[in-house]
């Protein structure tokens, strides 16, 4: 598996201002391109890719199909849901000029360290009124380690916060090199079983619960985050066992997010092996059982 | 205090269906049809007729009410001003109850009576009287029945002002007579100033018996009033009023009812319009205070007496055609209330009784006043956190008025400095000295992208043959954005002289035909300079000219720049000839709509925006008016950016022909792409302190993003930003977007849904069809 892009610029597909659930204040979050995991209720299954890919937004479409006559690998489509055989796109993007309609876009954009630390720097002046600052999310972070390093302190120089988020699954040196440049990780649990989490996620969690514990030791501002999804890992087991993890670790709270199916919507559009969940939005109800049992056993809920 | 009380008041005004009231229109015209009458000096006149008005009009007193005082002779009503706008009003006669847009109710014999005036009025209202060649009339009043360049309020009359009820309040007319009398003896009798001391005497005298009235009323109702608490309560309702206006205020209440009778009789002189008591926490302090001490009022007394008052305020609507209400629609008066802000010597004025307006703002929530807090660097945490507590629970008001800027700004372009800390928003959104300014800020207002359209086509409107400004070069000869912008320069020059002409005879005319003595009598300078303030005796004398569709013409210049000239994608003829065939071609349409739009933190497209601005501050700040003041630009539109939007042809940033412009400085709609920090980023590019008139930046928010204690940190530290970089002023829209849309299927579902349209609230379903599409697409910030 690969764990790293040992790259000096880094792939990402979106960059957020006026991020407000995303750590303290008023955030930028830069939305990094590639992961580890497949977790199978991901909002972002755009990020799954390290590279940059084609992508198709149908309810822009008009069907005007300039973007045929323009394909040099005869992939397009001509279906009403499906544009791309990913099988032939070798994602020049020529299609993507065509469309006038912003159907097409390339998912994913090349940035080195100083464009993105001016990009950032945009909104400078809300972090610091706000004590904001931006959030490193993904996509797995952690794998742009050797541009992190080259980016990271550059932002730290101009009295930036950061926040990560990762679901964990890193190389310890990757993240012990850039550890010193971090405010704040968001620590991702999904499941304690890790034949489930194989099952759900694509991987084992083995090296998740190694690496929580050596973060638990050497970095002082650890959160630990869950997305409950219905059914699947906010049984009283599952819970019980992440309770038992997080107190071994010394951690205390833990912040749960509510599960939504909206990005599902985007599963057509690309090029993935994912396949819908069919479970409904949590409109809050199992989000408040799993709060109780947290609760109930002495995690605090954030 | 009774909260019942206050809640039965509220329902009886909020569930009147408003009217037109006819009185002031019958009283006006016998005034004046009496030959005698037509002799005497027009301060006179005015003076006279609006004693007239005050003595003869109907007066009520409702059920539970401590302030007394009735605008019209409808719970709910308006005024019909036939010497003014009255006779263009008055085509809509027959359309006044059907109407979609702001009906209002109007008997059979009541339409009978107004039809018989008109004649009588058809060649001596204001605007037919403004210009001496019939030709010149002629074209104006066909040129402002069909607005396409600009649109003059003033032809209404001028109002626009915070009257110096602190002065009332305390001398009341009897000080203000005495003064007048020792100023007069010094004038020579028969002169201009001799004339204008005599009518400020007359109109006085008029007030104080207005007050009078009632309380005769009330001690009459109260013989007859069986309830032995109600019994006393008009008691002592007659006491008060047989004491102000005319003598000078003891108490707080005193103070308010003193006020507004005051209020009813300057929304008589004359438009009914931005007529603003201001900074009423300021200066009602004193009486709170004392009477706190003396135990004559508590807290809770004095709240339920400022919620009283407020609620009287939205007894009032405008009587406006068809057209008028197309560039303020809304059924809205502009009275505004400010509270809070630094005081005359610069440190931080806030008090109890801005709590006290806050809280009342957040209970009743009604269409009027219009409430405004101003906001500083040094003003109370606890202050901060009231105004985000209510804003972040879905409140619209109050808006938000930032005081390092403005006082800078009215410095800069000629106030003292204590008298720029002493501002308060009148009307939308307009800074003015409380007591000082006859800013006449609503003069007019200019259509901007509509000078693009001429500059595209040498000087014709697309689609005609008419040469309506000068012949600037062709497009195909074009080969700059150098040219393109010179064209633009040429045709805005052209009309802002053309508007500056027009304004001037009616500025002119306002003063010959229509001085305002009441007003006058209330604004310092002109008793002591012996003028009304419609010749120029007020202290400060600006007027106000609003830049309206600035937005849509900068993205307009950078998508010419981008598509013509930069990708060369389109020739300019060519892309002028899509213009002219309205973009009906999709293909194209899409590709200009999707080049970058101001408000997403873009420096090169937001410059085009600022060089807009520029050419339109360059062309008026500085210049004088026929009042000895100078114009002042403003960067808010009312509901105009809809109607210029419905007259202007198709524009190069992909908007097509009658699509509404964008309101105030916001982006155009739907176009800020990049969440709220970018688009307050483009708009802190502006130099607000170029806009004395003020500046409007509506934004819209989900009710889902700020909701709770992450949303209100949020709210309030984003705007922290946008205030510390320049900000000018801010307000809000709230809601859940599906409220609105199910509001606007199914109006009667909700009947009260407030929303904030320019500077001020009006009820969704007093909006019309368009209006409400763009209340829904507006700047819409989710996350």
């Amino acid at each position: 598996m690969n764990l790293e892009i040992e790259e000096k610029q880094a792939t990402i597909f979106d960059i957020q201002r006026f991020s407000i659930h995303d750590g303290p204040g008023i955030r930028t979050t830069i939305f990094f391109k590639g992961c580890p995991l497949r977790c199978r209720w991901c909002q972002n299954p755009e990020s799954h890719k390290s590279g940059i890919e084609v992508a198709f937004y149908k309810e822009r479409c008009a069907f005007c199909f300039d973007c045929k006559d323009v394909c040099p690998e005869d992939a397009i489509l001509e279906s009403e849901d499906v544009r791309i055989n990913f099988d032939h796109c070798s994602t020049c993007g020529q299609c993507v000029s065509a469309c006038m309609n912003d159907a097409l876009r390339l998912v994913g954009k090349r940035w080195n360290a100083l464009t993105l630390l001016n990009e950032v720097l945009k909104d400078k002046d809300f972090f610091d009124d706000s004590e904001g600052g931006i959030t490193l999310s993904g996509g797995e972070p952690t794998m742009y380690s050797a541009f992190l390093r080259e980016f990271l302190p550059l932002v730290k120089k101009e009295g930036v916060h950061v926040n990560m988020e990762t679901c964990g699954m890193f190389k310890w040196d990757n993240i012990n090199s850039i550890l010193p440049f971090l405010d704040l990780i968001f620590y991702d649990l999904k499941l304690m079983d890790s034949k489930m989490h194989q099952i759900y996620t694509g991987v084992d969690n083995i090296m998740i619960i190694e690496n929580l514990s050596k973060l638990a030791v050497n970095f002082s501002n650890l959160q630990a985050r869950m997305p409950v999804i219905p059914t699947i890992n906010d049984t009283q087991d599952n819970i019980a066992d992440t309770v038992r993890l997080l107190k071994k670790n010394n951690l205390e709270t833990i912040h749960l997010l509510p599960y939504h199916n909206l990005g599902e919507a985007k599963l057509p559009g690309i090029k993935t092996d994912l396949e819908p969940l069919d479970l409904p939005t949590d409109n809050g109800v199992y989000l408040l059982s799993a709060k109780k049992l947290f609760e109930n056993q002495g995690i605090y809920v954030i | 205090m009774s909260q019942d009380r206050i809640d039965r008041i509220k329902n009886a005004v909020r569930t009147s269906r408003p009217g037109i009231c006819t009185e002031r229109a019958l009283i006006w015209t016998r005034y004046f049809k009496n030959k005698e009458n037509r002799k005497k000096h027009p301060s006179i006149q005015m003076a006279e007729s609006l004693s007239d008005v005050l003595n003869k009009k109907s007066i009520k007193i409702y059920p539970d009410e401590l302030i007394a005082g009735n605008f019209s002779s409808k719970r709910v009503g308006g005024s019909v001003f036939p010497e003014l706008h009255g006779v263009v009003v008055m085509q809509d006669l027959f359309s006044f109850v059907k109407r979609e847009t702001n009906p209002l109710e109007i008997s059979k014999q009541e339409i009978w009576q107004l039809i018989k005036i008109i004649p009588f009025w058809l060649f001596r209202f204001l605007g037919f009287k403004a210009y001496r060649s019939k030709i010149d009339t002629f074209r104006f009043i066909a040129d402002q029945l069909n607005a396409r360049y600009y649109f003059i309020n003033e032809s209404g009359g001028i109002a626009h002002l915070a009257p110096d009820y602190e002065k009332l309040a305390r001398v009341g007319t009897e000080g203000i007579i005495l003064e007048v009398e020792t100023l007069q003896e010094k004038v020579l009798e028969n002169t201009e100033q001799w004339y204008f001391y005599e009518s400020v005497k007359i109109i006085a005298r008029g007030l104080a018996r207005f007050g009078k009235r009632y309380s005769d009323l009330a001690f009459q109702m109260a013989e007859g009033e069986s309830d032995p608490v109600r019994k006393q309560e008009l008691l002592d309702i007659s006491k008060v009023c047989e004491r102000v206006p005319e003598k000078g205020a003891v108490t707080f209440r005193e103070a308010l009812q003193s006020i507004f009778l005051a209020q009813i009789a300057i929304n008589l002189e004359s438009l009914d319009n931005a007529i603003s008591p201001g900074r009423m926490d300021n200066y009602l302090y004193p009486y709170y205070e004392k009477d706190l001490k003396s135990g004559a009022l508590t807290r809770e007394k004095a709240k339920e007496l400022v919620s009283a008052f407020s609620i009287k305020m939205s007894e009032i609507v405008p009587v406006f055609s068809k057209l008028i209400t197309k560039f303020h629609g809304g059924m809205f008066n502009g009275q505004v209330v400010t509270v809070g802000g630094i005081g005359r010597d610069g440190k931080d004025a806030s008090n109890e009784l801005s709590y006290i307006f806050l809280e009342v703002m957040d209970k009743l929530r009604m269409r009027q006043p219009n409430y405004h807090a101003r906001i500083h660097k040094e003003a109370p945490g606890k202050y901060h956190d009231k105004i985000f507590e209510i804003l972040s629970k879905g409140g619209n008001s109050p808006a938000l008025y930032n005081d390092d800027v403005i006082v800078e700004t009215l410095v800069r372009h000629g106030y003292d400095l204590p008298d720029a800390r002493d501002y308060t928003a009148v009307g939308c959104v307009e800074p003015v000295c409380q007591g000082k300014s006859f800013s006449s800020t609503d003069a007019a207002l200019f259509n901007v992208p509509i000078m693009l359209e001429l500059a595209l086509n040498q000087g014709r409107r697309f689609g005609s043959l008419l040469q309506a400004g000068p012949k600037t070069m062709a497009v195909s000869k074009m080969t700059s954005m150098g040219d393109v912008k010179q064209a633009f320069e040429t045709q805005h020059g052209h009309f802002t002289e053309r508007l500056i002409k027009d304004l001037q005879a009616i500025e002119r005319a306002n003063a010959a035909y229509h001085p305002t003595p009441l007003t006058s009598m209330l604004l310092d300078g002109c008793l002591e300079n012996g003028f009304c303030s419609t010749s120029g005796g007020a202290v400060y004398n600006f007027s106000g000219i609003q830049c309206v569709g600035p937005v849509e013409t900068g993205d307009a210049l950078y998508a010419i720049d981008q598509a013509v000239f930069q990708d060369r994608k389109l020739t300019l003829p060519k892309l002028v000839g899509l213009l002219k065939q309205d973009l009906h071609d999709e293909k194209w349409r899409v590709y200009l709509r999707r080049l970058d739009k101001f408000g997403n933190d873009n420096e090169k497209v937001d410059d085009y925006t600022l060089y807009v601005l520029d050419t339109f501050t360059g062309n008026l700040n500085g210049r004088m008016n026929t009042r000895g003041g100078r114009y002042t630009t403003g960067l808010y539109s009312v509901t105009s950016h809809q109607y210029f939007g419905e007259v202007t042809g198709a524009l190069p940033n992909g908007r097509r022909k009658g699509e509404s412009l964008s309101a105030g400085i916001a982006p155009s709609n739907g176009q800020d792409r990049l969440g709220p920090t970018a688009m307050l980023s483009s708009v802190n590019r502006i130099d607000a302190t170029n806009f004395a008139n003020g500046l409007n930046l509506n934004v819209k928010w989900d009710s889902n993003t700020i909701r709770g204690e992450t949303g209100r940190l949020a709210l309030k530290n984003i705007f922290k930003t946008y205030f510390r970089r320049g900000g000018m002023q801010v307000q809000f829209n709230v809601f859940d977007p599906k409220t609105l849309l199910e509001a606007r299927d199914n109006p009667d579902a909700y009947p009260n849904l407030l929303v904030r349209v320019s500077g001020y609230s009006a009820y969704f379903n007093d909006l019309t069809p368009e209006m409400k599409d763009e209340i829904i697409r507006r700047t819409y910030i989710s996350v």
